[in-house]
C-alpha cells in the first residue's frame, strides 16, 4: 500500500500479519494488513464474522495471547510527544504506558466488559493511578469523563451490574478518552445494543471526534453503522483488506465484487415498497484454516477470472490518486 | 433518555430504598436459618425414638432394672425419666424437648455412659482436639490450595503448571487413610522423624505451659501435614480452573487493553473474582470439620469428636450420639449462614439479588 501522508498518520499498521497456531498447521488470520489512520479521523473496518476483524484490533493493541502469534509486520503511532513507537517492538513496560495513554479500547459494552465486582470507580481511576496520576486526580478525571459521554456522576459508585448496557457503553467510552489517547479502537460499540442506543453511542463518538480531534479506528460487522458516521472505510474479506476508500466512493461506486455485494446487502426500506428482495452472499465463509489460493474471495466471485486463482492481487487505485484503492484483478 | 440514565437523586429515601433487596436477602437467609435448624432438631428427636425399640427408653429400662446391681441406677434411671418426659405421651416429649433445647440451650442431660456427667461436657472435652486439629487442618488447606491453584491458573500455559495439576489431581485421589497409613510408616516408624500414635508426649499432663504445647504441636505435625496435603489438592484443583474461567473473561481483556500491570490483573480482576464460590464452599467444610473424622483420628489416634461419636455408639450412648448429631447440625449450618451473610461483602451482585 502506498504512503500517501506518512507524516499525518497518527497510527499505521504496516503489514501485519497474524496466525493462530494450531497442532499441525497454522490458520491465517490476518495476512499483511495496511492500513494508516489520521487525526480526527474516523476509519471503519467493515467485514463478515470471523474475518480477522477482532484479531487485527487485539494485535494492533499488542494483545495477541497464546495460540495466537503475530508473525510480522509493525503498528507505528504517533505519540503525544511526537515520537514514533512499534507497539509490537517496545518492552512490556512502555506497552503498558503506550495503552491508554496513546492507544485505547473501546470494547463491545455488553455487560461482561467491566468487572462484576468492583465498582465504575475503581475500574476508571486503577487505569489512571497506574498511568500515573495521583488518586484525587484520577478521580477528578474519571468524573470529567463521565461528563464528556453525559453520565451523571454518581456513576462512580455503581456496579456494572445496575447500569444499562448503554451506560456501560458510555463508561466503556468514558474509560477510553480519560487519558485523552490520539488513536481509539472501537470494537463493534454497538452491536448489543438497541438501535436508539446504538445511534446515541455513535454520536458520541462522533462528538469525541470533533472535540479531541482523536483518530477513531471502529470495527463493525455493520454497514449501516459506517455509512453513519466513518470517514473512510477498509473492507476486510478472509484476513486481508480488499478495498479501502472515502466513504462517499466506496457507497457510490464500490469497486471489489466483495464490497458490491456488501452494499446490495444491505436492506433499505424503499426495498419493501418496490417488491425488491434481499440478494445475500452466495457460497461458504471463508475457512482461515485453508484459504483458497491466489484472491481469497475467488470462490465466491461472479466475475472470477483465470488469474484469480493464481496470483493474489494487489492494490492499485483504478479511479486515479482519489485514495480509494482495491484488492482486485478487475481492475 | 438522559433521564432515564441519570441515578436517582441521593435521598434518603433512596438510599433506604437501596438497601432494601439486601435486608430482604439477610431476612431471607436467617429464616432459612432457623427453619433447618428447627428441621434438624425434630429429624434428631424422631431418630431417636422412633428407631425399632425406642432405643431411648429402652436404655432407660434398662438402667432401672440394674437399679439391684448398680448402685444409683434407679436415681439415674429416674432423672431421665424426668429430664426428658418419658413417661408422657410423644407430644409433650418433643415439647420437653424442644424446650430443653431453646432454653437449655442445647440441654441434652447427662450422658449415660458417663453419668452423672453432662453431655455438653463430654462433648467439651473432645472439642479442643477437633478444633486443633481439624478445623486448623481445613483453614491451612483453604488458604494454601486457594493460593497455589490461583497461581497455576494464572501460569496455565507453562509446563511447570501442568506437571502440578497431574501430581495434584494424583493426590486428590489417594484416599486420606492410604496416604496417612503411608506417611506414619514412612516418617515416624521407619525413619523416626516424627513421632505418632497419640497426640501428646505420654509422660506430660496437659496444661498450657510451653513444652507440652509443644508437645502437642510436634505431634500434630503429620496429621496436620496428611491432610493439609489431601484436603489442599481439591482447592488446588477447584481454585485453578475457576482461575482458568475468569482470565477467559470479557472483562480481563479489557483489563490487559488497559495497561495495567499484571500484577494488579492478577490480583484485583482475577483471583478476586474466581475467590467468590472458593469463600462459599469453606464454611460448608468449616462446619463439617466439627464432625471430626473417624478414620483419622483412629490412625492417628486423636481422641477427637469422631472418636467420641463411634465410642457412644458402641456403648449406646444415645444421648451423647443426640448431642454430637445436634452439635454437627448447628455448627454446619452456622458456617454456611455466617457464610451467605458475609457473601454480599464479596459480590456487590447478591446485594441486588431477590434470593
Amino acid at each position: 500500500m502506498t504512503q500517501d501522508t506518512p507524516q499525518e498518520a497518527v497510527l499505521a499498521i504496516r503489514s501485519l500479519s497474524v496466525v493462530y497456531v494450531g497442532r499441525r498447521s497454522a490458520a491465517q488470520a490476518v495476512t499483511e494488513v495496511d492500513l494508516e489512520v489520521q487525526n480526527n479521523e474516523i476509519l471503519g473496518l467493515v467485514g463478515e464474522s470471523g474475518c480477522g476483524k477482532t484479531t487485527l484490533a487485539v494485535a494492533m493493541l499488542g494483545l495477541i495471547e497464546p495460540p495466537g502469534k503475530v508473525i510480522g509486520g509493525a503498528v507505528q503511532i504517533r505519540t503525544h510527544d511526537h515520537s514514533t513507537q512499534d507497539i509490537l517492538k517496545v518492552k512490556p513496560s512502555l506497552h503498558r504506558q503506550l495503552l491508554w495513554k496513546e492507544i485505547a479500547y473501546i470494547p463491545q459494552g455488553s455487560m461482561s466488559a467491566l468487572n462484576p465486582v468492583k465498582r465504575v470507580r475503581e475500574q476508571l481511576t486503577d487505569t489512571l493511578i497506574e498511568h500515573g496520576l495521583k488518586k484525587n486526580e484520577a478521580l477528578e478525571r474519571a468524573r470529567w469523563a463521565l461528563q464528556v459521554v453525559s453520565l451523571d456522576a454518581a456513576i462512580l459508585e455503581r456496579y456494572p451490574h445496575e447500569l444499562s448496557g448503554g451506560m456501560v457503553q458510555r463508561v466503556a467510552i468514558a474509560g477510553a478518552i480519560s487519558m485523552q489517547p490520539p488513536v481509539l479502537v472501537a470494537d463493534e460499540p454497538t452491536t448489543a445494543l438497541d438501535v436508539v442506543t446504538q445511534r446515541s453511542i455513535l454520536q458520541e463518538l462522533v462528538s469525541i471526534r470533533e472535540k479531541f480531534g482523536s483518530a477513531i479506528l471502529l470495527i463493525s460487522h455493520d454497514m449501516g453503522v459506517m455509512a453513519q458516521i466513518a470517514d473512510r472505510i477498509a473492507v476486510m474479506y478472509a484476513g486481508r483488506i480488499v478495498e479501502i476508500g472515502s466513504i462517499h466512493q466506496v457507497f457510490a461506486s464500490p469497486l471489489h465484487p466483495y464490497t458490491k455485494k456488501l452494499i446490495n446487502a444491505i436492506p433499505n426500506a424503499r426495498g419493501r415498497e418496490s417488491g425488491e428482495r434481499l440478494i445475500g452472499l452466495g457460497g461458504e465463509s471463508p475457512n482461515i484454516w485453508r484459504h483458497p489460493p491466489g484472491c481469497r474471495f475467488h470462490p465466491r466471485c461472479e466475475f472470477a477470472i483465470e488469474r484469480c486463482s493464481q496470483q493474489a492481487p494487489v492494490f492499485t487505485s483504478p479511479n486515479g490518486s482519489s485514495g480509494q484503492r482495491v484488492a482486485c484483478h478487475l481492475y | 433518555m438522559k433521564n432515564e440514565e441519570k441515578p436517582e437523586e441521593k435521598s434518603f429515601r433512596s438510599r433506604l430504598q437501596r438497601y432494601r433487596p439486601l435486608a430482604r436477602y439477610l431476612g431471607n437467609r436467617f429464616g432459612v436459618y432457623l427453619f433447618t435448624l428447627w428441621a434438624s432438631l425434630s429429624l434428631a428427636f424422631i431418630l431417636f425414638r422412633f428407631m425399632p425399640g425406642n432405643p431411648m427408653a429402652m436404655s432407660v429400662t434398662q438402667l432401672q432394672s440394674n437399679a439391684g446391681l448398680i448402685v444409683g441406677a434407679d436415681k439415674a434411671a429416674e432423672y431421665y425419666r424426668e429430664k426428658m418426659g418419658l413417661n408422657e405421651p410423644l407430644h409433650i416429649q418433643y415439647l420437653k424437648f424442644l424446650k430443653n433445647m431453646i432454653f437449655g440451650p442445647f440441654d441434652f442431660g447427662h450422658s449415660f455412659v458417663k453419668y452423672p456427667t453432662p453431655v455438653n461436657e463430654v462433648i467439651g472435652r473432645y472439642l479442643p482436639w477437633t478444633l486443633g486439629l481439624f478445623t486448623t487442618s481445613v483453614i491451612l488447606a483453604w488458604i494454601l490450595g486457594t493460593a497455589i491453584g490461583a497461581l497455576l491458573g494464572w501460569m496455565r500455559r507453562s509446563r511447570f503448571a501442568s506437571w502440578a495439576i497431574v501430581l495434584t489431581t494424583l493426590i486428590n485421589i489417594t484416599p486420606i487413610y492410604v496416604l496417612a497409613v503411608f506417611l506414619l510408616l514412612g516418617l515416624s516408624y521407619k525413619l523416626g522423624w516424627l513421632p505418632s500414635g497419640r497426640p501428646y508426649d505420654a509422660q506430660m499432663m496437659p496444661s498450657w505451659k510451653w513444652p507440652f504445647i509443644k508437645s502437642v504441636l510436634i505431634h500434630a505435625i503429620l496429621p496436620v501435614g496428611t491432610m493439609v496435603l489431601v484436603w489442599s489438592s481439591g482447592w488446588i484443583l477447584g481454585m485453578r480452573s475457576l482461575m482458568v474461567s475468569v482470565l477467559g473473561e470479557d472483562y480481563l481483556a479489557y483489563a490487559r487493553a488497559k495497561g495495567l500491570s499484571p500484577l494488579t490483573i492478577l490480583k484485583e480482576y482475577a483471583f478476586r473474582n474466581a475467590l467468590l464460590p472458593q469463600v462459599a464452599g469453606l464454611a460448608i467444610v468449616l462446619g463439617m470439620s466439627l464432625n471430626g473424622a473417624y478414620i483419622i483420628e483412629i490412625i492417628f489416634r486423636i481422641p477427637g469428636l469422631g472418636t467420641l461419636f463411634a465410642n457412644a455408639a458402641a456403648l449406646r450412648d444415645f444421648n451423647t450420639m443426640m448431642g454430637l448429631l445436634v452439635f454437627s447440625a448447628f455448627t454446619v449450618l452456622t458456617g454456611s449462614l455466617i457464610v451467605d451473610l458475609a457473601m454480599p461483602l464479596f459480590d456487590p451482585r447478591i446485594r441486588r439479588s431477590d434470593a
